[in-house]
């Protein structure tokens, strides 16, 4: 804690030489190192504290200049060490200003009494019509904000998280803001009630109120040119820039906005990237991404979502206000002026084109392609999606964009495309498909599923698409157990539950964080009692921890119920037989991945290609561009793991043999 | 063979909407019947269903023109 000192005689007399005044200059106060050479042309008002301004600052652009203040207004402000703030058209009032702090050629920067920061800011969030509000605090999660969305059928939980985020917005609330150690800030028209984190960045925003930007040295946070935000809070190392406009949102960790991006009651989560388009009312949980123009997302919930251009929804089918709302499961795609009209809900890693204007819900049909036919009405192909090359690249591309950069990331992320949740839906869509199948006269020629429609011979197609990948994730995760314990030569406890695992045959999708059905309703009762952040953090933290264990209790299930083999009990023959099946099923679905990504080199891929040339250069075109399917990186590394994998099956059955 | 044939031939007209004349043993489902990705897998799906047979989905969309598909179902029935 520095202390103050009254200036001197001297300090005020060389203050007033270079055109500074005071309201009264008792009511200034510098620390030890201050120079007096280093204030120009300032006017000082109210309680002002000023740090030693000794050394150098690089600003927004990196050039170091003198620390100082320079042609300011400064009233009721504490400026840290080594600062410099220059250029200051109307004034900055109210704010504690830290050390090595940059702020040039600004408007207004201003605290107004009993600011909140944008804490305490209530979001009118997938329900347009209300009824789902979150409240808006700079340590909310998405695992937060979902509990508070979506659990309305729990008003005591629903209580107690806005309880305990209330009591956090008091505990910001202040008449002093904030501009942290590090902050730099240039050429910003209008900050007021806006607490800047630690090396945050703001660069030529237009208007900033009431909000927080969130930020740390190793989580830089940058607000850019145009941006327009009002009740906002904005997470460490996120970027909102060129003319973004967003009012009562949320941007999570490493989220990306801007190229005059609009978002209205909206909250955006870890890594989720938002460009061109709107959003109003939406929750998009953890990798959400819109780039395209025209792209109105309104009223949904999403994860690991991907808009297509012109993607366009709408609730307008209503008589007491928009009630409807839209859910997107995590891993969908919607194409390129896709439209769906709420209510609608689509399973995960579902693809959906073209015009729906009748209303469907495929949600326990995962990986499913939903096509609109000229009447509007949904046409569903029920596990398409298992096999193609996006699928493959989406599971691996995530965690690698994990843009989120230091210690702290609120958001709890499951990147797990295959998993309890997903393979258990696909176990009851394919029980689901049977039962209509078996049940359907062969005169018929398209069923209802959930609203959307589809072709009878389809159903055996969709159960055998499931199948497949049922098999695949079951041998695969009990290979991959199993390999283990015969590579360190004991079986004997291979296949033992954690004894704290918990079991549920559904799965749940917690915002990004999947979880047993009982583990989150047995939560429930201790979130209803929490008392604080802290112990709402740390419930959500230890069910995060036990995921590997609570998905290996229910894989031993579902393997006994698939393949009629217990684990517990398991023989050698029994484990050689598991070996077989993955090498079968996870063959199968590499040569399929492979058969996928070999449609990109076809005839018709080279349509367009040879511009103004002979046919045969046609070819030479394409190759030059896309290369070949023997040289594609990602075709090489598919044959790679289907080498290594015959290699693995036949050393693991080699070593088992000599157990 | 010929009543496989011809059922083939019927079942791709059928789904892939063409005129049963164009649907010769040599034509290519893709470049020349004009099958997409998803028209595919209904004209397996339907295949399956009109010979209550079950298409293995990496060796049924390797097959490539109709002949093939003519040779691959009567093999698949042969061995039934």
């Amino acid at each position: 804690m520095a202390t103050y000192k009254n200036l001197t005689d001297d300090q005020i007399k060389t203050l007033t030489d270079q055109g500074c005044s005071a309201l009264d200059w008792k009511n200034i106060q510098v620390a030890d190192g201050f120079n007096p050479v280093r204030a120009r042309n300032t006017h000082f008002s109210g309680n002002v504290k000023i740090g030693s301004l000794s050394g150098n600052v690089a600003g927004v652009h990196g050039i170091e200049k003198t620390s100082g203040i320079y042609n300011a207004n400064i009233h009721n402000c504490t400026i840290g060490d080594n600062s410099r703030i220059a250029n200051v058209g109307v004034h900055i009032a109210n704010y504690n200003i830290g050390s090595n702090v940059c702020i040039e050629n600004v408007g207004t920067i201003q605290t107004n009494p009993n600011a909140t920061f944008g804490n305490g800011t209530e979001v009118e969030v997938l329900n347009e019509g209300g009824g789902r509000e979150v409240i808006l605090f700079d340590q909310l999660s998405v695992q937060y904000a979902y509990m508070t969305c979506l659990y309305r059928y729990r008003p005591q939980l629903t209580a107690n998280l806005n309880k305990i985020a209330l009591d956090y917005v008091e505990t910001v609330r202040s008449d002093q803001g904030t501009i942290a150690d590090g902050a730099k800030i240039s050429t910003a028209t209008e900050i007021i009630d806006v607490n800047v984190g630690p090396a945050a960045v703001i660069n030529a925003a237009s208007s900033l109120v009431n909000g927080t930007i969130l930020s740390a040295p190793d989580a830089s946070t940058l607000i850019g040119p145009k941006v327009v935000a009002k009740d906002f809070i904005i997470a460490e190392s996120a970027e909102v820039t060129d003319g973004a406009v967003l009012a009562h949102t949320f941007v999570g960790q490493g989220a990306q906005m801007g190229k005059q991006y609009s978002a209205e009651n909206s909250l955006f989560f870890a890594n989720c990237e938002a460009f061109h388009g709107e959003a109003c009312s939406i929750f998009a949980g953890p990798y959400t991404v819109t780039h395209h123009k025209s792209t109105l997302l309104i009223a949904g919930l999403f994860s690991f979502y991907n808009a297509g251009s012109g993607t366009n929804q709408s609730n307008h089918m209503y008589k007491l206000g928009p009630v409807h709302e839209g859910k997107l499961a995590r891993g969908t795609k919607t194409g390129s002026f896709s439209y769906m009209m709420w209510p609608c809900s689509v399973g995960p890693f579902g693809v959906v084109l073209g015009k729906h204007t009748s209303t469907f819900n495929t949600s326990e049909y995962p990986f499913s392609h939903h096509e609109a036919r000229a009447d509007g009405k949904c046409t569903m192909i029920p596990g398409l999606n298992l096999t193609t090359v996006g699928t493959v690249r989406d599971g691996a591309k995530w965690p690698n964009r994990d843009r989120r950069k230091g210690k702290i990331k609120r958001d709890l992320i499951s990147f797990d495309v295959f998993s309890p949740y997903t393979v258990g839906k696909m176990i009851r869509a394919s029980e689901s498909l049977k039962k209509i199948y078996d049940n359907t006269d062969k005169s018929i020629e398209e069923v209802s599923v959930g609203g959307a429609l589809v072709r009878r011979p389809i159903l055996r197609t969709g159960q055998k698409f499931y199948r497949a990948g049922i098999h695949m994730y079951l041998t695969e995760k009990v290979f991959s157990h199993i390999e283990k314990a015969v590579e360190a030569g004991d079986i004997s406890h291979a296949f033992a539950n954690a004894p704290t695992a918990v079991y549920s045959q559904d799965w749940v999708d917690v915002g990004g964080q999947l979880m047993p059905h009982d583990r989150l309703f047995n939560a429930f009762e201790a979130l209803e009692k929490a008392a604080n952040l802290e112990e709402c953090t740390k419930i959500l933290n230890d069910i995060h921890a036990a995921y590997a264990d609570d998905e290996w209790v229910w894989i031993k299930h579902a393997y006994k119920d698939v393949f009629g083999t217990d684990l517990d009990n398991a023989t050698k023959q029994d484990i050689a037989n598991v070996a077989d099946e993955y090498l079968k099923a996870r063959g199968k679905f590499l040569r399929l991945v492979v058969g996928d990504a070999e449609k990109e080199f076809d005839e018709l891929s080279h349509s367009g290609f040879g511009q103004d040339g002979s046919p045969q250069d046609i070819d030479k075109d394409f190759t030059e561009v896309r290369g070949t399917y023997q040289d594609n990186k990602f075709v090489k590394e598919m044959q790679q793991k289907l080498a290594d994998l015959e290699k693995t099956v036949a050393e693991f059955k080699t070593k088992l043999e000599k157990l | 063979m010929s009543d496989t044939a011809d059922r083939v031939r019927k079942v791709t007209a059928d789904v892939l909407k063409v005129d049963l004349g164009r649907v010769t043993d040599e034509a290519r489902f893709v470049e020349d019947l004009g099958a997409e990705s998803i028209q595919s897998i209904e004209l397996i799906a339907a295949y399956e269903e009109e010979f209550d047979i079950e298409i293995d989905e990496e060796e049924g969309t390797a097959v490539k023109n109709v002949g093939g598909a003519i040779e691959f179902i009567q093999n698949v029935l042969d061995n039934q």
